[in-house]
């Protein structure tokens, strides 16, 4: 691998931005993929101007990895952030999630509140059965603002944990507090199934589910038989619900 | 790697973890640890809750953006890439095992393990050791070219010795350096190195 003449300058300080340095950081990753893909000298290749050597598909794909990462951008036009409200952070100041965002998995079963004034809102895959199912607040997390404050404030009782991604990456540190976790990705033997499991917290994983908003009352349909290695194997559909609360 | 990217690379892989527990991994004074910590706070690049640190997700970026600078050879190395994806195989099988040791069968259904089945569990324990001399030389074989991957089969082996030995908690508890815990540190490790993604 080829090091930019940039790569050995050691003896500074990180810029003083993190946001800098990862976009200087992910620049130089793909400025030395490029160069070692051109079999050039240095020269010949730094030669060739700049609009060859950074292009809108490459700061493009570096925005992405930024977002990816759950970062959102600091505004100082209003306009920017009605336009791209995806990547910037909430016009309020307000921390992290909207409050009208929701999973709407096109294919979630639904069905109209029953007499107890439960309407089915999706399926998951059961990690383990449990003897009971469990009712809690559902709190979509979401954003690194959300986990952080969780982490240095505590996670209000009764959380049910509404998840994107099952690497269990962001939630690791804070899992043990949630009554409840409901990822929409993953099978029941992702990482994150494994550690729901070990902290005996009712898990749905591959989540199908629609119209819960953070803030609604839910029950996860802990005692539904666990999806097994066979029934992935075999294509076999065996999943656990979620209600949401609704007026009676 | 120098002490500017070995303090954050640990902080990344061992998360929510104390500086003297990065400082006994990488081998620098728990002083020098503690000082990049505190900086990596001060600047927004860390943020720590009870002594523990966790790196913020842009300086997660940034750490990752270098990888390609200090392993860019181990990606165009046939060997090593070869033994990653032996370790991929494995990590399947090692999935199921913790899945299975978690989880049990009763009367047609699946329950959690409540390890009052001591044949039960004995059978899991063997079913690790049996991953275990799977990816012992797939260890080697990495460590052959990147020697600090070492640590990963001494921390497995220990880890898999007090299972055998009756501790049932080195299996999978979160909170120690459990078979569990070691292995996906290593994995989280090798997909930083080979600038993968996690699949689930």
């Amino acid at each position: 691998m080829k090091k930019l003449p940039i790569d050995s300058a050691r003896y500074q300080r990180p810029v003083a931005s993190p946001l800098v340095e990862a976009t200087l950081g992910l620049v130089r990753e793909k400025i030395r993929d490029a160069w070692q893909a051109s079999g050039q000298g240095w020269n010949e290749f730094a030669m060739r101007g700049n609009d060859a050597l950074v292009t809108g598909e490459m700061m493009a794909d570096i925005e992405a990895r930024i977002l990816a990462s759950g970062h959102r951008f600091d505004w100082s036009a209003s306009i920017s952030a009605q336009e791209r409200p995806d990547i910037y952070k909430p016009a309020d100041g307000a921390a992290g999630d909207s409050e009208n965002f929701m999973f709407a998995h096109p294919e979630a079963q639904t069905a109209d509140a029953d007499e107890r004034g439960w309407a089915l809102r999706g399926v998951g895959d059961n990690v383990v059965r449990h003897a009971k199912d469990v009712t809690g607040v559902a709190r979509y997390i979401r954003s690194n603002e959300r986990v952080l404050s969780y982490l240095t404030e505590g996670v209000p009782a009764g959380t049910i944990a509404v998840i994107d991604d099952s690497g269990g990456t962001l939630t690791a540190p804070i899992i043990d507090q949630f009554a409840g976790v409901i990822c929409a990705g993953g099978t029941v033997r992702s990482h994150l199934g494994i550690l729901t499991r070990e902290y005996n917290i009712p898990c749905l994983m591959n989540a199908r589910i629609t119209g819960i908003r953070d803030g609604d009352t839910v029950m996860i349909e802990a005692t539904a038989p666990a999806k097994t290695a066979e029934d992935y194997q075999n294509n076999v559909e065996r999943t656990g619900r979620v209600w949401l609360k609704g007026d009676i | 790697m120098d002490v500017r990217d070995t303090v954050p690379a640990w902080t990344a892989l061992k998360r929510h973890s104390k500086a003297e527990d990065i400082a006994g991994i990488v081998g620098l004074p728990v002083e020098t640890v503690g000082r990049e910590l505190a900086q990596a706070v001060a600047t927004a690049r860390a943020i720590m809750h009870n002594d523990r640190y966790a790196l913020t997700p842009l300086a997660d970026v940034a750490l990752r953006s270098r990888y390609s600078l200090h392993y860019g050879n181990l990606r165009e190395n046939a060997a090593f890439v070869q033994s990653y994806e032996a370790f991929e195989r494995v990590n399947v099988a090692l999935k199921q095992v913790i899945t299975d040791w978690q989880t049990m069968t009763v009367g047609g259904k699946k329950v959690a393990n409540d390890h009052s089945d001591a044949d039960y569990d004995a059978g899991i324990i063997d079913r690790l050791g049996a991953i275990h001399e799977q990816v012992e030389p797939i260890i080697k074989r990495l460590a052959a070219q990147l020697p600090r991957l070492a640590i990963f089969g001494k921390k497995l082996l220990a880890a898999l010795e007090a299972a055998e030995d009756g501790d049932h908690e080195w299996v999978s508890d979160i909170r120690r350096e459990s078979y569990h815990t070691a292995w996906f540190e290593l994995h989280e490790d090798l997909l930083r190195i080979m600038g993968r993604e996690r699949q689930e």
